[in-house]
């Protein structure tokens, strides 16, 4: 029998204690049942996983242990919120620490949270009708991404204030539109979805209410039931995916008890997690700018690392870059298991050599049509420096961020009718917009200084 | 029709209405209901403004313009995401995204999908300047004092 080797491991086992026990110490705690009673061993592979999920949920665990502190300190006021944090920075005792630890667990999550992404897709483990799990999963991402920018609204400071009137005001652009059709006045999305996010036309103690409310207790406790379904899922579909040779194997066959070898291996994940974080706090500082000051944004006004591909986008245009080219991304995520449905790749790292080469070939496409719009648009302009007093709707339809979106929807529907395979096709459309969130990011982080012009390093900004 | 399914009937669209009544009565609250209008202000005496200059109000996010004829203000909120503009030699630069405008507030480069507002100007009873953002007026049009 092909498992032979694997049941002489399980009756090792047994001389400690026997396999029912083990069994009984899953199946009668509630916290625990989480987890199958077996796990197959392809899911304990380190580079299969990386155990990026189960980071994630540590993560949220010290969002959560270190939020609650930071939340009985802290003051939701427009008036007092700034000295508050300050408080707990200065004047707490471990304040800081546990406010670093908030800020770096946070974009832990971020970094994590893509990464997850990035395995899962990449190991086509959206198939196998895994597609509602994989649904859950992008809403996730969207949780930790509207978690992270609700939080940083909190401090009020410069930061806060600035991110959160353009973020509002990307969630009103939908009146970009409609004041081109002339129906904003009958017809206003855009300023239906502002009033809701900050309560007001301005950024003023209504938002900052209404984004406190969401960041301790709408978006945690959705994304509390959320990671719990997603968790709840893998065992629903049987475990964690594995290549098809392994799909028939059920019961016992080449699998380990989750007691306490699972047990153990999570354990040193949420040691390990809580002691990164907890250095990282300890030797750097959660940046907190000057209060904020409605008046003087600063220049350039630039949102946390990881919202500065958008905010490239939208410095194209409102419209086209902070929402339809999200949309759609955003549509083409949740899409991909409804798609694909080719089981055979299910499993392994790129669905083999084709998956690797067309990856590869994606990336160096997406680089190229990216860096030399962007080339194009540094060195000589764009459309309103060419031709004055163009016309908006031109602006919104014709910029990087919409022709960089035409032509990867081009590159894919191209591989799908050359390989006449959804997952190659979904392997490239995946691969060119992410390299291009990559690149868009870049760009924002490091080459763009004040007035959101190019510059090849911070040294040349201008003093101003 | 049968009374057992009539009475089915209407207790389900009661119940279904009933619903979407609570549904769209509490969605309801999510939205404040905004006094939208915006207030006239005034900004003290005529002769505070240097004359050929754009002066910024931080307060209200304009800039006051006064040449040997008159005073208009023009809002110094970018039409593309709410930055504030800064002034720039001859036009209006915004610090976030890098729309620029002309000194008539027109958009010239950038994201910015409008040109910048220009506000009624106006005297209060005892002569100060007042500006009137719930009114709009044309770039060229002035308020005498000379």
């Amino acid at each position: 029998m092909a498992d032979e080797g694997h049941s002489i491991k399980e009756s090792d086992q047994a001389v400690e204690s026997s396999g029912k026990t083990r069994v009984s110490r899953i199946t009668r705690n509630f916290f625990l049942h989480i987890h199958a009673t077996r796990v197959h061993i392809y899911s304990m592979k380190p580079a299969y996983t990386f155990g990026l999920g189960i980071i994630l949920g540590f993560l949220f665990l010290v969002m959560v242990f270190t939020g609650v502190i930071l939340m009985i300190y802290y003051t939701p006021s427009v008036d007092a919120a700034y000295q508050s944090v300050k408080d707990i920075v200065y004047v707490v005792p471990g304040g800081r620490i546990i406010r670093n630890m908030h800020r770096w667990a946070s974009q832990g999550m971020i970094i994590v949270v893509f990464l997850h992404l990035l395995r899962v897709f990449y190991t086509g483990s959206y198939l196998e009708n895994r597609s509602l799990n994989w649904v859950i999963g992008v809403v996730l991402l969207i949780v930790t991404l509207l978690s992270n920018f609700s939080g940083y609204l909190l401090p009020w400071d410069q930061l806060a204030y600035w991110a959160v009137t353009i973020g509002s005001n990307i969630a009103a652009s939908a009146r970009e539109f409609t004041d081109l059709l002339g129906i904003t006045a009958v017809f206003d999305p855009g300023g239906f979805l502002k009033k809701l996010l900050i309560g007001g036309e301005n950024v003023g103690q209504p938002a900052l209410t209404r984004f406190f409310a969401l960041h301790v207790i709408f978006l945690p406790l959705t994304m509390l039931v959320l990671i719990s379904v997603h968790f709840w899922r893998i065992r629903k579909d049987g475990g964690l995916s594995r290549p098809p040779h392994y799909a028939a194997d059920r019961g016992p066959v080449n699998k380990w008890l989750a007691w306490p070898v699972l047990m153990w291996t999570e354990l040193a994940l949420l040691t390990g997690v809580i002691v990164v974080v907890l250095l990282i706090a300890l030797v750097a500082d959660a940046p907190l700018l000057e209060q904020a000051n409605p008046s003087y944004p600063e220049n350039p006004a630039k949102s946390p690392w990881y919202f500065l591909g958008i905010q490239e986008l939208v410095s194209y245009s409102a419209f086209s870059g902070g929402l339809l080219v999200p949309v759609i991304y955003l549509v083409f995520l949740f899409s991909i298991p409804y798609k694909d449905k080719e089981d055979q790749h299910v499993g392994t790292w790129f669905s083999g050599p084709q998956g690797v080469k067309l990856t590869l070939y994606a990336a160096a496409g997406a680089i190229v049509t990216v860096i030399a719009q962007l080339a194009v648009m540094i060195r000589f302009g764009w459309l309103r420096d060419w031709f004055p007093g163009i016309s908006q709707w031109f602006v919104l339809l014709i910029n990087p961020a919409t022709i960089t979106t035409a032509l990867f929807i081009l590159f894919a529907e191209f591989t799908r009718r050359r390989t006449s395979s959804t997952r190659m096709a979904a392997l490239v459309l995946f691969t060119c917009s992410f390299t291009a969130l990559i690149i868009f990011t870049a760009m924002g982080i490091w080459f763009r200084g004040p007035n959101w012009e190019f510059f090849w390093s911070r040294s040349q900004w201008p003093v101003l | 029709m049968e009374r057992r399914k009539f009475i089915r009937k209407a207790a389900g669209t009661l119940l279904v209405a009933t619903g979407l009544a609570a549904a769209v009565s509490y969605l309801r609250q999510f939205f404040p209901r905004l006094a939208g209008e915006k207030k006239r202000f005034s900004l003290g005496d005529p002769g505070m403004f240097p004359v050929d200059t754009y002066t910024f109000i931080p307060d209200h996010n304009l800039f006051v313009y006064r040449d040997h004829e008159g005073i208009k203000a023009v809002s110094a909120v970018c039409t593309h995401l709410g930055c504030i503009l800064e002034k720039s030699t001859d036009g209006f630069v915004c610090p976030c995204h890098g729309s620029c405008y002309n000194e008539m507030g027109e958009v010239l480069s950038g994201p910015a999908p409008r040109d910048l507002s220009w506000f009624q100007v106006g005297r209060t009873p005892d002569g100060k300047v007042m500006v009137d953002p719930g009114r709009i007026v044309g770039p060229s049009e002035k308020f005498i004092t000379a």
